[in-house]
């Protein structure tokens, strides 16, 4: 049972992540399909993968239900393992890498409730932050704000490092959506609690910045909700809720285009659907992808695999 | 892990999935006293906070009940679908008595909280369940083999299932199955199950097993299958749990003997069939799987015996058991660390010992420094298999290039049932195209460009025009490429010089009048000299006489002086050209210092050529008369600056109509920079139409200014580069990413679009082994390995070539690849090419990498003269990079290069865009272009809405390919135009001996290959006779060398003939001439 699957920042490679406990990584370039590196090393079903930015090298972290958090790296044309975090008790069921301009920090949400954050010192070495009982038996996911520099650009002195604002949104079990953002002294602190939705948050998503000041988040839930949530105030405190639909079933997934323009959620009848917001602010359906016909151009196949 | 705990000895009951909050009833045991041995009773409900951290929960309600109670559910009977109303609260008593509650009244601190009452049954009841179909429908059991079902909506007589079994017993459990709604099952401590079919009213089998030793104190439906349940048992001898499949009944599917002693109570989770919890007499509570019998977890508890279990309905992660030490336990089955537990430990002894730090020196006392060992204790591991909620089935990510990657895992259910699944593992890739409009718009607007078919184009748009303004602005942008374009300009402000001409002579015809007076008057001065016969000079005291004197002293500026003092103006006039330019040109100033009428400025500004004195300070409602002056009078090189500034006062001129009208005056000026602007200003360009409409007026002026001031425009602006990659980013996501990489502005190092290019040229998936310094646009940090290696630092190597050398078109599909749907298996084999070494020999050799071209910007070129790449300026020093490595250039011709014999075709990019260019070269023409024009790219004319990127267009590529490079000769040019060439290629080659500096240089470099296509249409013999007349003149104007009257000609060709059939070549042959005049060669 497949779980996840990402494509990386050049959209030429296709990461995927499986029950049988393994990783994938797929040349999918001009419609091909090769196989490129099977990455076994978890215990468990693998939940989710994410791509870090090609700056850092070609990078692929990857969470577990054996509670780990692998990262893998590719070295000379093969993968392997770089790092194991085994800081969570549970569970870790997301992981997102921060904006680019942070340098390298990976967000892991666990169902032990907590959050921990990975930031490379360098050398080989991992730094980990840890917040506690960020949402009580669970956290689902976890997904950073972009990176925005307080003010306008224009007032940033040139040359000196930009200082930004590190934020990121979190779901969990409690219901709850939280944003967090870390303080001067480097410590995460809880900023707000976004309450809709009436049973688990699985998942969020922050939208990309388009340059725009307003901030837009969508989360999705077990109680077959979606909503989109916006912030217009500089401080980014006031946020409103929007529904966006109620689904019949759990919405697993949501995910923006790059465009933040396009909100593709995933639900449990297996249906995904494409929504845009309309010039009058309303959110429509556009489409239903139907897989294997239309408009797919492409489909990768995992062996039919035994999950014994 | 241990969520939250209440010390009650109860009965409990989780509120109904729709409930939000979550509730937990508790109801005061009939079976077990506390130990305080009190005989009150009470019903409460808690609710689940989770968000709190404490291991309280929140009690919400008490109500004093003078019952206790064996059994106690809660119903969602008549709960509306917002779950406002809380159902009901069904309570099995001591004495047959069936209580039903209202728990909203219970939370609102309602007296009166009992719906309905009935003491019917024998005994206590211990066997209560709620039909999940008919949530009105509730089965009871209680001694004497009594079975009951209970309507809510008419409490007052229960049905029965059947006749009672014989003999009678107690009936311990009860359960309606999960998957049809008609069947009931009892089970008594004898041992015995019963199940009933409610539409037969009897029992339809009964199991057990005959030993004798199944005391059940559990039964369970599966939650899945129809025919399956579990039974548990409470005998110490045979403590077991039993599964059933009712189809084979005479002995257990499978036993579970994972307990040491007797079992207290069960649950099936509703979330995952593969959970069943149990809870003994050995003090366990255990969570296995009954399918298969494994332990997939055990519970932390104390070691208390537990008397009731339940899973959370709506939250299944959670669940409570209520143990004889008078606790009731939430727990998650999801592991964690327990620190709510400790600390709640902790709080309690400090409120027992007091203060732990009485000495306040902040170090409590030494046994709660301890706990370090126990922290590892305190984390408790979560299930060993996954459960199914937390296992996503579904995703749909979206991906650069608006693709969006999908997932689902589609059980096909066989007809073995839950055990033998078939799962199929797809990842779809698909492509999103949201904005037809936007691409459709966007392709033409490319087309245009690679065709030049610039005039047709913005008639188009002046046709389509919706607004008076739109319909204005395609009409400046038009006339810049027209001849007499300053005229056009006019006429378009509304000064036609013929209408003009026959308004002056209308007016001079109505003013008959003053027309004869005039007459009469030059009548009357030619009578005043031949009437005085002699020449009087006189030199009488008044002015008159003055200047008579100063006349005669020659003495002009006096004269003058004079004459104007005495508003004898003309006079003034007259002497003072008499007296020189210098003292003409302050008497006109003095005449227009005291001139006062209403057009003096503007006569002032014509004499004097100051336009910018009119521009600067004119009544901008006169804008358009400002222009028109401009554009009659403003020399060449003052002209833009003069256009610009009056855009620029319009445009901060508060009124909005005005400030649109400033994209004219920028139109005119050339000034794609402030237009830009000025236009964002107007306009909301968020918008992807909007911002097309912006770029089509872009990228149409950038080509004018082009052609009509012949100067060099690959800088982009600020702000220009900003939209543009807006431009290509929008155009990225709808999936053309070729198109994209077209429009993005190269020669701009500003970060953003530099890392666009890196990515978009990556995205089309072009590695480029072998080649040096790929731009990337970051620092690349390394990341060593997790162990230290010699190798660890700086070992980036290409890619494996394996990949690369993939042939494809040989090798099937991998087994499990399925290509699907309409991915045509044609494509899929013909989109690679058959072997590299072949591409060796095929692929025309180019000289060496060239610099980027990209088309929008550039005039089309055949070939470029090498020139060093440009680096940003934070380049770093080369790194080699691992793996698909981007086409550094983005330059779709080097794409073609044979270095890269292994890469996967470069599909798209190829076959699109600048495929003319490169047709119009030696090798490829025959067959792209038989007719030698710039033919359209199929992949272009439609967005790539089905199949995959560039699949289609793989064949053209394949094709190209392998036809063999000796039949491809282009026919010779006639001989009678032969001299043609010979002439140009002649002028350009003694320009390029002359010219000086490197632009002009390239400028002819390039007209000599644009020139490509003149000769082109001539081996083809396209072009008509007139052209190809007036191309002889002009060939003889130049042996001649009169190069203006080869201008001529030219212009004469150009407004005669058809735009399109002379676009290619003929703006570059005027380049050619005039050049060639400048420099008089």
């Amino acid at each position: 049972m497949i779980h996840d699957a990402q494509m990386d920042y050049y959209g030429t490679r296709l990461a995927t992540c499986s029950s049988d406990r393994s990783v994938k990584i797929f040349d999918v370039r001009n419609g091909g399909q090769i196989l490129i590196a099977d990455l076994r090393g978890h215990e468990g079903p693998v939940w989710q993968v994410a791509w870090a930015h090609p700056m850092y090298g070609n990078i692929l972290a990857s969470c577990s239900y054996d509670r780990k958090v692998i990262i893998w790296k590719e070295e000379n044309g093969t993968w392997e393992k770089t790092h194991e975090h085994t800081g969570h008790d549970s569970s870790v069921n997301s992981v997102c890498w921060a904006p680019h301009d942070y340098g390298l920090i990976l967000a892991c949400g666990s169902s032990d409730g907590a959050i921990s954050l990975l930031t490379y010192t360098g050398e080989g070495q991992w730094e980990v932050k840890k917040i506690n009982n960020a949402h009580t038996i669970g956290c689902n996911a976890v997904s950073w704000a972009p990176a925005v520099v307080p003010g306008s650009l224009i007032d940033q002195p040139s040359g000196q490092k930009p200082n930004y604002i590190k934020k990121f949104a979190s779901g969990g079990c409690d219901n709850l959506i939280k944003l967090w953002k870390e303080e001067e002294d480097g410590q995460w602190k809880e900023e707000q609690k976004l309450e809709a939705h009436s049973d688990w948050v699985r998942d969020v998503a922050w939208a990309p910045s388009i340059g725009l000041p307003t901030s837009t988040i969508a989360s999705c839930s077990q109680d077959g909700r979606v909503f989109i949530w916006t912030c217009d105030d500089t401080s980014g405190n006031t946020w409103s809720p929007k529904l966006l639909h109620k689904f019949n079933d759990v919405v697993w997934h949501v995910s923006w285009s790059i465009t933040a323009n396009i909100l593709a959620v995933s639900g449990g009848d297996n249906k995904v659907t494409l929504w845009k917001e309309s010039v009058d602010g309303q959110w429509v359906c556009i489409s239903d992808v139907n897989k294997g016909q239309g408009s797919v151009s492409a489909s990768v196949t995992e062996g039919q695999q035994n999950e014994q | 892990m241990k969520l939250k705990e209440v010390d009650r000895t109860a009965m409990q009951a989780w509120s109904p999935t729709q409930n939000h909050p979550i509730y937990l009833a508790t109801g005061t045991s009939a079976q077990q006293l506390d130990a305080t041995f009190s005989t009150s009773a009470s019903l409460e409900i808690f609710e689940l906070d989770l968000s709190d951290p404490s291991l309280d929960m929140k009690s919400c309600a008490t109500f004093s009940s003078s019952h206790r109670y064996h059994k106690l559910i809660w119903g969602p009977h008549k709960m509306d679908p917002k779950g406002n109303v809380s159902g009901v609260l069904i309570a099995g008593g001591e004495n047959g008595n069936i209580i039903l509650y209202d728990p909203s009244k219970i939370i609102a601190g309602d007296k009166e909280v009992v719906i309905a009452q009935n003491d019917k049954h024998t005994g206590p009841v211990r066997a209560l369940d709620v039909n999940i179909f008919q949530t009105n429908l509730v089965a009871s059991g209680a001694n004497e083999s009594e079975i009951y079902i209970w309507d809510l909506n008419n409490f007052a007589t229960p049905m029965t299932p059947g006749a009672k079994t014989q003999p009678p017993e107690d009936i311990s459990c009860i359960a309606w199955n999960r998957q049809v709604q008609h069947i009931l099952a009892s089970a008594s401590p004898s041992g015995r199950a019963t199940v009933w079919d409610l539409r037969k009213n009897e029992p339809i089998i009964k199991v057990s097993d005959h030993s004798n030793r199944m005391h059940c104190s559990g039964l369970a439906w599966h939650p899945d299958v129809a025919t399956q349940m579990v039974l548990a048992s409470e005998d110490d001898r045979l403590p077991v749990v039993q599964m059933w499949d009712l189809r084979f009944a005479s002995s257990p599917l499978r036993v579970l003997e994972n307990h040491a002693r007797g079992i207290l109570a069960i649950a099936w989770s509703m979330a995952d069939p593969e959970l069943l919890l149990s809870c003994g007499k050995d003090a366990k509570i255990l969570c296995s799987n009954p399918n298969t019998g494994e332990v997939l977890y055990e519970l932390p508890t104390n070691t208390q015996w537990c008397f009731d279990i339940q899973w959370c309905p709506r939250n299944p992660a959670v669940l409570s058991a209520a143990s004889f030490d008078g606790r009731i336990s939430v727990y998650s089955i999801m592991g964690g660390s327990a620190d709510g537990l400790r600390q709640k430990q902790a709080d309690k002894l400090s409120s027992s010992f007091g203060n732990l730090d009485p000495f306040g020196t902040g170090q409590p006392l030494p046994p709660l420094q301890i706990p370090q060992q126990t922290a590892q204790h305190n984390i408790v591991l979560p299930l060993k298999k996954p459960p199914k909620w937390i296992r996503r089935p579904v995703g749909a990510s979206f991906s650069f290039g608006g693709k969006l990657v999908t997932f689902e895992n589609v059980k096909i259910q066989s007809q073995q049932g839950a055990e033998q699944q078939q799962q199929q593992h797809h990842v779809f890739i698909s492509q999103v195209v949201t904005e037809k409009e936007f691409l459709s718009r966007s392709d033409q607007l490319q087309q245009v460009v690679q065709s030049q078919g610039f005039v047709s184009y913005c008639q188009k748009k002046i046709d389509a025009s919706q607004t008076e303004f739109e319909k204005h602005v395609w009409s400046f942008l038009k006339v810049n490429f027209e001849d007499d374009s300053r005229g056009k300009y006019l006429e378009l402000l509304g000064y036609r010089k013929e209408d003009l001409g026959k308004k002056i002579a209308l007016a001079l015809n109505k003013v008959d009048g003053p027309e004869v007076c005039i007459k009469e008057g030059k009548q009357e001065s030619e009578f005043l000299p031949s009437a005085g016969g002699t020449f009087n000079i006189s030199i009488s005291g008044d002015i008159d006489g003055l200047i008579t004197q100063a006349l005669l002293t020659g003495n002009f500026e006096s004269a003058v002086d004079l004459c104007l003092h005495d508003n004898r103006m003309a006079d003034a006039i007259i002497l003072a050209i008499a007296g020189g330019q210098e003292l003409l040109a302050q008497t006109q100033k003095k005449y227009f210092a005291k001139s006062q009428s209403k057009i003096t400025r503007l006569i002032t500004a014509v004499v004097m050529k100051n336009w910018k004195e009119i521009v600067e300070s004119c009544d901008l409602k006169n804008w358009r008369e400002a222009l028109a002056a401009v554009l009659t009078y403003a020399k060449p090189d003052e002209f833009s600056a003069l256009c610009d500034l009056l855009g620029t006062r319009l445009e901060s001129e508060g009124d909005s109509l005005l400030q649109t009208q400033a994209c004219l005056c920028y139109i005119c000026a050339g000034n794609v920079e402030k237009l830009v602007a000025c236009w964002t200003k107007a306009q909301d360009g968020s918008n992807p139409l909007s911002l097309q409409d912006l770029i089509e007026k872009v990228v149409i002026l950038r080509k004018a200014v082009q052609l009509t001031q012949a100067m060099d425009t690959n800088t982009v602006g600020v702000l220009l580069a900003e939209k543009m990659s807006q431009y290509a980013n929008l155009l990225a996501a709808q999936g053309s990413i070729a198109a994209a990489l077209a429009f993005l502005p190269e020669n701009t190092n500003q970060p953003n679009i530099v890392q666009l290019r890196d990515r978009l040229c990556r995205a089309q998936g072009q590695p480029v082994p072998g080649q040096e310094s790929p731009k990337i646009p970051y620092e690349r940090q390394q990341l060593p390995k997790g162990r230290p290696g010699p190798m660890a630092g700086h070992t980036q190597m290409p890619r494996v070539p394996a990949q690369q050398y993939y042939p494809h078109g040989e090798n099937p599909p991998p087994p499990g690849f399925i290509m699907h749907g309409n991915v045509n298996p044609n494509t899929a084999t013909a989109q690679l090419p058959t072997s590299p070494g072949h591409m060796h020999t095929q692929v025309p050799p180019y000289p060496q990498p060239q610099r980027p071209q990209n088309g929008w910007n550039d005039p089309p070129a055949l070939n470029r003269v090498p020139k060093k790449k440009k680096m940003p300026e934070n380049f770093m020093p080369p790194v080699p990079i691992t793996s698909p490595i981007m086409n550094p250039l983005g330059d779709p011709q080097s794409q073609m290069l044979p270095q890269q014999p292994s890469a996967p075709v470069p599909l798209s990019s190829q076959a699109s865009f600048p495929q003319p260019h490169l047709a119009g070269g030696q090798t490829f023409h025959g067959i792209q272009q038989p007719l030698g024009q710039p033919g359209m790219p199929s992949s272009f004319s439609k967005p790539n809405i089905e199949g995959a990127p560039g699949a289609p267009i793989g064949n053209t590529i394949q094709h190209v390919q392998s036809l063999p490079t000796e039949k491809i000769t282009k026919k010779p040019i006639p001989d009678e135009h032969l001299i043609l060439k010979t002439t140009f290629e002649d002028l350009i080659q003694r320009c390029l001996s002359s010219a000086t500096d490197p632009q002009t240089k390239r400028k002819l470099d390039d007209a000599s290959k644009r020139l490509e296509f003149l000769y082109d249409k001539l081996r083809e013999q396209t072009l008509s006779p007139t052209i190809i007349n007036g191309l002889h003149s002009i060939a003889r104007s130049i042996e001649s060398r009169n190069y203006s009257e080869g201008l001529t000609i030219h212009t004469h060709i150009v407004s005669t003939s058809n735009f399109s059939e002379t676009s290619a070549f003929m703006p570059v042959l005027k380049v050619v001439l005039t050049q060639a005049n400048k420099l008089g060669v």
